[in-house]
């Protein structure tokens, strides 16, 4: 079991540090500010910690990567970059974090940041002619367009909608997963189901089992 | 992971949360045990990875080097364009010297320190710069040489 400080707690002080890079201190070479360098891991550290890795660290990292994971971005390539990014210094370590739940807080920041630039991405649209199609392309306000946002939300709920199917069968489960989207609290989501503590955490297990058979590369459509 | 102030970017993202926060949690032997039940080979699947991590390496050390290079041809450049931007102080006098004379000659002009030989060399520097801002230094460097 990993014990240390858990994924929320590692991106608040990622931010922090992030925050720090932002208000313009001095930049090394790798993007990252003098303070951050202080307290993060080296990237020979960070090699270090990446090949040390144990079969069972790569499989969490597996897991992790396909939790992410959306059209946009597959589980591999999400686990890729996060190497790439650890390497290439874009995102510190800090020391007193383990490489796995850096990794992890990772993935979870790029898929965000993909599924942001996704949004944000003009789709280009062929300018028609009399003749037929041309090879000009109108290039659309890169802003969030009313479309992308409605095919963003169409995807969200498709994805909603394959996750709560597999739960048809056991409806505390699927209370837990709509409760756990919605943002309910581990002990509200006990309250509304009923369920104490052990009935609770085993029902996580059933659940959290069932998407890892279903999706084991991660949700498509 | 699954509290109301999680500010997940999205609410699936909640979700992944939790599933993520519960496999970090797990134990080993039960990572292990269910990625064997699903017929995945642990031993197998971390060297793919391992294999995946060192080509990435690879390539990123590939980058850096590439990087470094521009940045050392770069550091050059700089270095030849600073070397032609140091002051000969003897010309530089010369100029202030032209400027002072042509002054005193009735140009409308007039100028504090008469004699540029009363200055130090940073007091010429800086009047040299004052005029040039002030538009009243000749562009050619070359003036005022003897």
């Amino acid at each position: 079991m990993r014990t240390s400080k858990g994924v929320s707690d590692i991106r608040r002080h990622m931010s922090a540090q992030g925050a720090l890079s932002r208000i313009g201190e001095r930049k090394g070479t790798e993007g990252v500010s003098l303070q951050e360098a202080a307290s993060a891991k080296s990237r020979a550290e960070i090699v270090e910690a990446i090949r040390g890795l144990s079969p069972t660290d790569w499989v969490r990292l597996k897991k992790v990567a396909a939790y992410y994971a959306r059209p946009a971005i597959p589980a591999q390539d999400l686990l890729q970059e996060a190497l790439v990014r650890a390497l290439d210094g874009s995102r510190v370590c800090p020391v007193h974090v383990d490489a796995v739940r850096f990794l992890a807080e990772a993935m979870r920041s790029i898929a965000d940041g993909e599924q942001e630039k996704a949004e944000r991405r003009p789709a280009l649209v062929p300018i028609e002619e009399s003749g037929g199609a041309t090879e000009a392309m109108n290039c659309p306000d890169p802003a969030p367009g009313v479309e992308a946002r409605i095919a963003q939300a169409e995807q969200e709920s498709r994805m909603r909608a394959d996750l709560l199917a597999l739960f048809e069968d056991d409806p505390a489960a699927k209370d837990i997963v709509e409760g756990t989207i919605e943002g309910m609290t581990a002990e509200e989501l006990r309250e509304l189901t009923g369920l104490d503590r052990t009935a609770y955490d085993s029902k996580r297990k059933l659940i959290r089992r069932r998407i890892d058979k279903r999706y084991p590369e991660g949700w498509q459509p | 992971m699954t509290g109301k102030n999680d500010k997940a970017a999205r609410p699936l993202g909640r979700l992944a949360d939790s599933l993520a926060e519960d496999i970090l949690n797990m134990s080993d032997a039960e990572v292990l045990a269910e990625f064997r039940e699903g017929g995945g080979d642990p031993e197998q699947h971390a060297a793919e990875m391992r294999a995946m991590f060192e080509k990435g390496l690879l390539a990123v050390n590939k980058a850096r080097l590439a990087s470094a290079k521009a940045g050392a041809a770069a550091g050059r450049a700089a270095a030849r364009a600073s070397v032609g931007n140091i002051v000969d102080i003897a010309d530089a006098r010369a100029r202030l010297r032209a400027v002072i004379e042509h002054a005193n000659s009735g140009s409308g002009l007039t100028l504090a320190a008469r004699k540029e030989d009363e200055l130090s060399d940073a007091d010429v520097l800086g009047m040299l710069e004052e005029l040039a801002e002030l538009g009243l230094l000749d562009d050619d460097p070359e003036a005022g040489k003897s």
